[in-house]
């Protein structure tokens, strides 16, 4: 990447030269506009709900209704969208619709029990109707679009985003199929609101049933000519039917948040031009801290490799694969010693 | 407090916008030909001019809109604003890795190059001003972005739907590589306007900034084109007639598309919702061979 050269040294030729009086117009523009130029308006994006069902939909695993306590309509969502939910804690998480996009009065979701996850999934199972939350969304991270034929793949609770696309889809009276994978059958939630649909077009399919789970090969035999695959499950799944699906085939999975920070060592870090300093603790990013004191410091991919919030380093070492020479990937780089000194 | 739905969106049957996010794309050029149109050296150079003039703008956009992300009271805006910030760092990327490829083949590109980057970091860095002024500049910028943005809106549909590129035996990688960027700048296309429209969004401050963008972003092509051809193994002069007959083939995009895309971003209720289709988009994200590999790099 050549993005350091100086363009001191070149001298702008006539069409430069040219380009250049036409931009000092703009430039001489700008400070006409303003004095008219109205203020910034803050939106506010934050959805006050209130949770008006709780159901078990399997064991294990609860479903959800949020709506507006007055009952007005939300805004409008499509199939693979998701919701991020502020939990009483505070903790954001984020949960795929499975409802119905044609109804406007409310969201629903369904969330399995993780006992050994991050917690996000025991606090959802401790809401009761009528508790009060925030949610923001709804985002398209995994949109259905239309195709000659359609094979969803689902593993588990991985079926949420994907029921309301096989709804779209038979209503759109497209060639779909879908295989639900899961540990037995207690662990396949929501299937019925496919089979419901054709229950020809279903197959379900429990390891202990099947002699363990599934080959990639498997949930692709037979995959129609041009249809595509949209996959939601658990990681190695998506993995897994990501690298068996031909060439010339659509693939769609949903997008995950940047994984946990695991095994990290805590570290200080110290912001030169802010005079501010912050502790990075072991199960946090960099960014994360530096965000908490320089909220609209730029970033953007949270892996690495984009190079938006790669900062200049003035002491220290940073460690990581992603760091050019003398800079910090502050998404996911972490200290080699125990303090960095960012020009920052 | 403005409404939460800009003004130019529908409820479809398919979304119009969606969450964005850079990809880790990786290109190989090892194999790619001076011609990669095979026997179309007039339409191959159109296209290679994205390489020379591309990296400094993407770099430029990621600059200024990084500058733009404090002013912004809107998260799902700011969102939009990182997703994008993050595409287009890896534009740059990767037509810089083409023009990396063009210099160890022995072309010096940096006679056209070095004047365009005088032309991002001089004439259109902040020009020296502080304060109030500085972020006034830096709005009409954003407003000058956002004009370039159409047109890219529309080079990047152009080319996803050019079926002459898919029988002209086009190479592969270069293909893929313009029509991944041609769909994330369908993907993203509202995000410079969505901006403009919430620090500013006057009409006539966004539609008196197509007047210079177009006629230079013309003007940087045909200088670009006239670069590459004169440096051509067989040198030639760029001439209307070959344009005309590249356009005709489905090649190059045309005069007639282009004019008539610049005129409709001056209507009044245009937004880039209206234009170009972002299912288009996904459906070739979803089966291009670099933004496969880069979902599975990032997975792994």
């Amino acid at each position: 990447m050549n993005g350091s050269r100086d363009a001191a040294g070149v001298r702008p030729d006539r069409m430069m030269r040219g380009i250049d009086a036409v931009v000092a117009v703009s430039a001489r523009l700008a400070q006409r506009s303003v004095r008219r130029r109205p203020a910034v308006a803050a939106v506010h994006r934050d959805l006050a709900l209130v949770v008006t069902e709780v159901r078990d939909e399997a064991p294990e695993v609860v479903g959800l209704r949020l709506a507006r306590g007055s009952g007005g309509p939300l805004p409008p969502w499509h199939p693979g969208a998701h919701l991020d939910v502020v939990l009483p804690s505070g903790r954001v998480r984020q949960y795929s619709l499975c409802g119905d996009p044609a109804d406007r009065t409310a969201y629903r979701i369904a969330v399995r029990r993780l006992a050994d996850g991050a917690g996000g999934s025991m606090e959802v199972h401790a809401l009761r109707p009528g508790t009060p939350v925030v949610v923001r969304g709804p985002r398209t991270a995994f949109p259905l679009v239309s195709a000659p034929a359609y094979l969803f793949l689902a593993g588990g609770i991985g079926i949420t985003p994907i029921l309301p696309m096989v709804r779209a889809a038979a209503a759109r009276g497209a060639d779909w199929r879908l295989v639900h994978t899961g540990r037995d059958r207690a662990s396949l939630p929501l299937s019925p609101g496919a089979t419901d649909l054709d229950p020809t077009r279903v197959w379900l399919r429990p390891d202990d049933e099947n002699g363990g789970p599934p080959a990639a090969a498997d949930l692709l035999a037979g995959l129609p000519g041009g249809a595509a695959v949209y996959c939601c499950g658990p990681p190695p799944m998506i993995d897994a039917v990501r690298r068996a699906v031909p060439a010339g085939h659509a693939f769609h999975a949903e997008r995950f948040s940047p994984p946990p920070v695991l095994g990290g060592r805590p570290f200080t870090l110290e912001l030169a031009r802010r005079g501010r300093v912050v502790e990075v603790p072991a199960d946090g990013s960099a960014l994360d801290a530096v965000r908490a004191v320089a909220p609209d410091v730029a970033f953007s991919c949270r892996q690495g490799f984009c190079g938006t919030c790669h900062v200049r380093v003035l002491e220290g070492e940073p460690a990581d694969g992603h760091s050019a020479p003398g800079k910090m990937a502050l998404c996911v780089a972490r200290a080699a010693g125990d303090r960095v000194v960012l020009d920052l | 407090m403005r409404s939460a739905e800009p003004a130019g969106s529908r409820i479809g049957p398919e979304p119009e916008r969606v969450a964005l996010h850079a990809r880790d794309v990786q290109f190989d050029w090892s194999g790619l030909p001076v011609h990669w149109i095979p026997g179309e050296p007039f339409a191959t150079h159109v296209l290679d001019v994205l390489h020379l003039l591309l990296p400094e703008g993407e770099r430029w956009f990621v600059r200024l809109f990084s500058e733009a992300l404090p002013l912004i009271r809107d998260p799902r805006l700011a969102e939009d604003v990182r997703g994008f910030i993050g595409q287009e760092a890896m534009h740059a990327a990767s037509h810089q890795g083409v023009l990396d490829h063009f210099a160890a083949r022995g072309l010096d590109t940096s006679p056209y190059v070095d004047q365009v980057e005088w032309m991002f970091r001089r004439a259109l860095d902040d020009r020296g001003l502080t304060g109030r002024r500085a972020q006034e500049w830096l709005v009409e910028r954003i407003a000058l972005t956002a004009a370039v943005e159409h047109i890219t809106a529309y080079l990047g549909q152009w080319v996803l739907d050019a079926r002459a590129l898919d029988t002209a035996g086009v190479h592969p990688v270069m293909l893929d590589l313009l029509r991944w960027h041609g769909a994330e700048e369908v993907e993203h296309r509202a995000v410079a306007h969505d901006l403009f429209a919430h620090l500013d969004g006057r009409y006539l401050r966004r539609a008196r900034a197509m007047l210079p963008a177009a006629p230079i972003l013309f003007g940087l092509w045909v200088r670009g084109v006239r670069f590459l051809l004169a440096h051509d193994p067989v040198p030639a002069k760029p001439r209307l007639r070959d344009w005309a007959r590249a356009a005709r083939r489905g090649l190059t995009p045309g005069i007639v598309g282009l004019t008539r895309a610049v005129l409709t971003y001056l209507r009044p209720g245009y937004h880039p919702s209206q234009y170009g289709s972002t299912s288009t988009a996904v459906a070739y994200l979803a089966t291009s061979p670099a933004a496969r590999a880069a979902e599975a790099r990032s997975a792994g």
